[in-house]
């Protein structure tokens, strides 16, 4: 005994009477949802790797360059971070993107060897460099995939390095990372007198001030005493990083535009259905269906069909994840669990882009007039 | 005040910006219950004057006119349409995707019937029509007559007072045309139905109470 027909009974009914041209329609939007699952959540593992390099290591305030071109700080400003009242403990780093073989590029830190920062890794093996010398630490998951252990030399950019440890350390990030002495970078990047920031650890937050109107305060503080500077907040720098940002605009920009090719497919399939249903919608809307009733039944469709799609595409974007947890050019970046609140909105964006290409083949059906729609042959 | 279900006045219908005149003037009253039957030449305006009585399209100029209220805005139409007409065609227009109790529900969309009665009134309206054993059929599965009978009992899924039939036999065979008109002529006797039947069959014409012969866009005298 058939179950009362309901509206989107209806709907599914007919999206399955194009069986393969539905099937197609929705590879093409799950493949644009799957794009965005996968390259925005590796972005956003990308940045979550250096929210928990900065809070790992206890940092409150970075203090950067506030031009665009320029990137650099003098190194003449850490005296002048020192003195202030504020500032419990500033330190200058230097972090650089580099190619130690052809398939390996990696993160590249310049500390200092008495930085703060060392506090927040465990030497596995080995010790830590020693300021001047063509010493480097590696991160564990970095020395595994090169095979170098304490004791072995490597070159970078054409400098030979002795690798005096191994570290593991708080992020997937600084695991897959090279620390060398700031001044050994320095030279290697030709940064003589200057770093990329100096990090920053604040005095004890003062008894009846919350943490976040001190933050505030030592910003304005620090901007003072150092014209031209800008003391970020530890949390925003990880989002606001050049990398984080490179990631974060590539990824938005490959998946808009698989989305926008995803979104074409649906319109162009919710178009044909139309047409070739003319006659149908005619029938519709002799037995009494209103343009607005016609109007949902398709976008009904167009939105049921984003709908799978987002699916779909959530368990593309899974698995092109998993994939990349576990590529060990990628490992140290991805993170292998998965963003469910990115999930959450890849779906709500793939019902919307699925609306959105429905909307125009829905509004030309709901204005067939019923007896031009009847005649159609 | 008139006792017609149905009345137009001074009708006119033209296409192509005037260049042909379906319609040219019809007047006509039809009153609640009655049975009439239209009759007349290829192109004299038989589907036209059907259309614009069940509310399918709108008058170049005059007047329909439903219980004395005549309709005007296309949301009078479309529930008018919904409530108080059934339409019945050559082509039967069954949806091929829906299986007959199915598409007899469609119409109920329309309106928001409660959702448990639709399908056992679907239900009944297909074991009224003599085809409670093939409800769970699609329609190509069904022969000619048989889905005539799926799209009569579609038309009267929202129980309408006006019935309209657009030659109802032209796709069947004698003995199936007969049937079907004996089926509408019994539905209207019994529920009291206006029913108004297009057609080119002499048979059925001749039997009519009422006949209404068109030519040219016009009612013959
Ligand atoms: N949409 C349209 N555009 C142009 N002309 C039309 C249109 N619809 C109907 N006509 C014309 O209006 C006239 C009446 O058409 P109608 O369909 O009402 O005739 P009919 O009496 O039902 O004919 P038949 O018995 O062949 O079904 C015809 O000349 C037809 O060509
Ligand atoms: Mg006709």
């Amino acid at each position: 005994m058939a179950s009362p027909l309901s509206f989107t009974g209806f709907v599914w009914k007919n999206l399955k009477r194009r069986r393969l041209r539905s099937l197609l329609t929705l590879c093409g939007i799950g493949m644009a949802i799957g794009a965005f699952v996968g390259l925005v959540g590796f972005s956003h593992a990308f940045e979550q790797g250096w929210q928990s390099i900065y809070s790992s290591s206890g940092i409150d305030i970075a203090v950067i360059q506030q031009t665009f071109l320029n990137t650099s700080v003098d190194e003449a400003a850490g005296a002048k971070l020192k003195a202030l009242p504020v500032v419990a403990q500033a330190t200058p780093m230097i972090y650089n993107l580099m190619d130690l073989t052809p398939e390996v590029n990696a993160l590249v830190y310049g500390w200092k060897a008495d930085s703060f920062e060392f506090q927040s890794l465990k030497v596995l093996s080995g010790r830590r460099f020693q300021d001047g010398q063509a010493e480097v630490m590696l991160g564990d998951l970095l020395a595994e995939d090169l095979k170098k252990q304490v004791g072995d030399t490597m070159e970078i950019q054409g400098t030979p390095f002795k690798v005096v440890g191994i570290y593991h350390g708080g992020s997937g990030l600084e695991a897959g990372a090279v620390i060398m002495p700031l001044d050994q970078l320095q030279q290697l990047s030709s940064m003589q007198g200057k770093v990329s920031t100096y990090h920053v650890r604040l005095r004890p937050t003062p008894r009846g001030m919350s943490a976040e109107a001190y933050r505030k305060e030592a910003q304005a503080e620090i901007e003072a005493a150092l014209p031209g500077l800008r003391a970020m907040p530890a949390t925003e720098r990880a989002n606001n990083n050049q990398f984080v940002r490179m990631a974060q605009g590539s990824a938005w920009g490959t998946s808009l535009i698989a989305l926008l090719i995803g979104i074409l497919g649906i319109a162009n399939t919710m178009a044909m259905s139309v047409f070739e249903r003319t006659r149908e919608i005619g029938v519709l809307r002799s037995l009494g269906w209103k343009r607005r009733q016609v109007l949902v039944l398709i976008e009904l469709e167009a939105g049921l069909l984003g709908l799978g799609g987002g699916l779909l595409g959530i368990v593309l974007g899974w698995c092109a994840l998993h994939v990349l947890a576990i590529l060990p050019q990628t490992a140290s970046i991805a993170s292998s669990s998965f963003p469910w609140a990115l999930a959450v909105e890849a779906l709500g964006l793939a019902v919307l882009a699925g609306l959105a290409a429905g909307a125009l083949p829905a509004w030309r059906g709901a204005k067939l007039a019923p007896v031009e729609a009847l005649r159609h042959v | 005040m008139s006792d017609a279900t149905l009345e137009v006045r001074d009708l006119h219908k033209s296409y192509d910006e005037g260049r042909i005149e379906a319609l040219r003037g019809v007047d006509l009253k039809i009153a609640a219950g009655e049975y009439v039957v239209i009759t007349g030449q290829s192109g004299s305006g038989k589907s036209t004057l059907l259309h614009l009585l069940g509310g399918l399209d709108r008058p170049t100029s005059g007047e329909v006119r439903f219980r004395d209220a005549r309709l005007c805005t296309a949301t009078d139409l479309d529930s008018y349409r919904a409530e108080s007409v059934g339409f019945v065609f050559q082509a039967f227009h069954l949806l091929p995707t829906l299986r007959a109790i199915e598409n007899v529900q469609v119409p109920m969309l329309a309106l928001n019937h409660p959702r448990a009665d639709r399908a056992a009134r679907a239900r009944a309206l297909l074991e009224e029509m003599d085809m409670g054993h093939r409800a769970e059929q699609y329609p190509n599965q069904l022969s000619a007559g048989e889905r005539q009978r799926v799209a009569v009992a579609r038309a009267l899924a929202n129980d309408p007072e006006i019935l309209l039939a657009d030659e109802p036999t032209g796709n069947l065979d004698s003995v199936n045309s007969a049937h079907i008109m004996e089926i509408l002529i019994g539905l209207q006797r019994r529920r009291g139905m206006s029913l108004i039947v297009v057609t080119h069959e002499q048979e059925i014409a001749r039997a009519a109470p009422r006949l209404i012969r068109m030519r040219d866009g016009k009612v013959e005298a």
